[in-house]
């Protein structure tokens, strides 16, 4: 049971870690910079917690505001370069933090043992959840609280009008300029958000997990966090979900049976998708068909319910 | 002579190895930033399939144990044929304008080929034949590595090569045409996706070179590789400012030489975290490379 909690863990991280790529793909901006926010997010809340004894929620909280400061900070210089240079300067920046990282030697005693980041040897003992009793259960609903409240608030940008914003950049540049729409302000507004929650992701990840280090934080995590987006599409916020249901789910889990193998499955995948539905899984016209589906269902079932009348 | 002199020494003679290492940066930089002048995309799994190649080589040479110049041929060759593969796969049926689409397929080339070349060497580095390694070349205080020279002569051989291909043949001239505008490229009876296929053909064959390089210079071929010269050809390609030959090449020994004196002086823990920090200098004060043409090109 407690590896079926795990998973759902799992994939509620990295949906969020998702959705911080996704909101900057909405202004056509590809970051693989969530990662290093994640990081900061993940050593921060973790150094709050065991360093300082800080309750979770306010550790997490710092967490991601550091995150979020730093994503403003990077968003300037990154964000004068668009597209493919983007995907470069970010990939630097993930590489950089998880450089320094690597690098930090920060500890001190807390009853008789010794915590916090111990540069190559990692950072340990993260066990704010074990301290304090919580359960596997209380942990993943904790984090699935957060899951709900992320997706909800995205679910409701898109919906409003911040999100015709995002989405008028990320379709054509000149034509939101033209409209009086700041470039700069939106895409750094994007990226801040995006560090955000990374930062919680990072922040739940690392106590989650109990033990983070600088390999946790790699280029190939950085890549899982767009290609959720890229892969569900980015029509609607759902659609990332399904995609980390579909890969840390079905493909790392359900192909466990294959052993190593199952990752050679992984980049195939990728291929197959992005050459079929390039637009993501989740595409306009596949979330239309679904919508139809569940509509129809509803007023088969409301015939029915005036038939019996 | 004085310590501070012997330090000036050693400075340079790390800076000369830089540069002469750098020369396999360049090579993967100018990889990207082809494909990228031509098709405006991105192709991630250059540098694996680039090691790919270098590894189809190193098979026969255990196999056959044949002289080290069929060895490279051999990789350049395959590597030549792993770049036409991933055309086919990842970008040939995808729409023109989905960028996105493109490069994440070819992240997933680049798993894809790792992965295989994990599983067919069991995650473990495999010594590399490399031509002249017990030749030093000494100039005054100076000394020059054979295998390190070597790399370097190949390395411009083969750009001096790739100009002629460029600039003086009927292939360079639909290249570039397409390059600047596919379009107008198409209505002058250029078939742009043979023009493509062939681009990456021709990138495959460069990477080959850069791949068993890399495996002549470092000693070792190792899956391990795949990810840093990924980054740092990345890295290479927008110092250079993308789709610039002769930036990517400048880029190239640059980030060689630095990569060294950092290393001279803060160690191998810290090296790669200052290249990254002159990449964001650079994108502050010239986001458009060394080299910018034109003003305002992603």
């Amino acid at each position: 049971m407690d590896y079926y909690l795990g998973l759902i863990q799992i994939i509620g991280i990295h949906a969020l870690l998702g959705w911080s790529a996704y909101i900057l793909l909405l202004t056509g901006q590809l970051s693989l910079a969530q990662v290093g926010f994640f990081a900061i997010g993940a050593y921060v809340a973790g150094i709050l917690t065991t360093m300082f004894s800080f309750h979770i929620l306010p550790a997490l909280f710092f967490g991601s505001v550091l995150a979020g400061m730093f994503a403003l900070l990077v968003g300037f210089p990154a964000l004068r370069v668009r597209g493919l240079m983007l995907v470069v300067a970010t990939i630097a920046f993930t590489q950089f933090t998880s450089l320094f990282f690597f690098n930090v030697h920060w500890q001190k005693e807390i009853n008789g043992v010794m915590v916090g980041p111990d540069s190559t040897q990692g950072f340990r003992e993260i066990r704010f959840f074990a301290e304090n009793g919580w359960s596997m259960l209380d942990v993943t609903l904790f984090i699935w609280f957060f899951v709900m409240v992320i997706m909800a608030i995205i679910w409701w940008i898109d919906q409003s009008r911040a999100g015709a914003v995002l989405r008028a950049v990320g379709e054509d540049e000149l034509a939101a300029q033209s409209v009086g729409i700041d470039l700069t302000s939106t895409k750094v507004a994007a990226m801040t958000a995006g560090g955000v929650i990374a930062g919680l992701s990072g922040g739940l990840y690392a106590h989650a997990a109990t033990y983070v280090d600088h390999l946790t934080f790699s280029i190939i995590l950085a890549t899982f966090a767009i290609a959720y987006p890229i892969i569900g599409g980015i029509n609607n916020v759902f659609g990332t979900l399904a995609a980390v249901v579909m890969i840390q789910g079905c493909l790392v889990e359900g192909l466990r049976f294959l052993g190593d193998w199952r990752n050679l499955f992984f980049g195939v995948m990728i291929i197959i998708v992005m050459n079929l539905k390039p637009e993501g899984i989740l595409d306009s016209s596949t979330s239309r068909k679904i919508h139809l589906l569940f509509k129809k269902s509803f007023s088969a079932k409301q015939y029915h319910s005036n038939e019996s009348k | 002579m004085s310590d501070f002199m012997f330090e000036v020494i050693d400075v340079t003679q790390s800076i000369i190895d830089g540069v002469l290492f750098g020369s396999t940066y360049a090579l993967i930089g100018i990889g990207f930033t082809l494909i990228f002048g031509v098709m405006q995309k991105l192709n991630m799994s250059y540098t694996a399939a680039s090691l790919a190649g270098a590894y189809v080589g190193l098979g026969f040479f255990t196999l056959l144990n044949i002289a080290p110049v069929l060895v490279f041929s051999i990789s350049i060759i395959a590597s030549g044929f792993i770049g036409f593969v991933v055309y086919i796969f990842c970008f040939r049926f995808i729409n023109v304008d989905n960028h996105l689409a493109a490069l994440m397929a070819s992240v997933g080339g680049l798993f894809f080929i790792d992965e295989i070349i994990i599983h067919a060497t069991n995650a473990s580095p495999l010594a590399f034949p490399s031509l002249f390694s017990d030749v030093i070349l000494e100039l005054g205080v100076f000394g020059f590595r054979g295998d390190l020279l070597f790399v370097f002569g190949t390395c411009i051989v083969s750009m001096m090569l790739l100009w002629l291909l460029l600039y003086r043949s009927s292939f360079g001239l639909a290249t570039r045409a397409v390059s600047q505008q596919a379009i107008a490229a198409q209505l002058c009876g250029i078939d742009l996706h043979r023009t493509n296929a062939i681009t990456f053909v021709v990138t495959g064959m460069l990477g080959g070179i850069a791949g068993v390089m890399i495996g002549a210079a470092v000693g070792i071929l190792s899956p391990l590789l795949t990810v840093p010269f990924t980054v740092k050809g990345l890295i290479v390609t927008v110092m250079g400012g993308l789709g610039s030959i002769p930036g990517a090449i400048i880029a190239g020994f640059l980030v060689g030489a630095l990569e060294n004196v950092f290393l001279f002086f803060r160690g191998v823990d810290e090296r790669d975290m200052y290249i990254m920090v002159l990449l964001f200098v650079f994108l502050v004060f010239r986001p458009h490379g060394i080299f910018s043409k034109q003003a305002n090109r992603d």
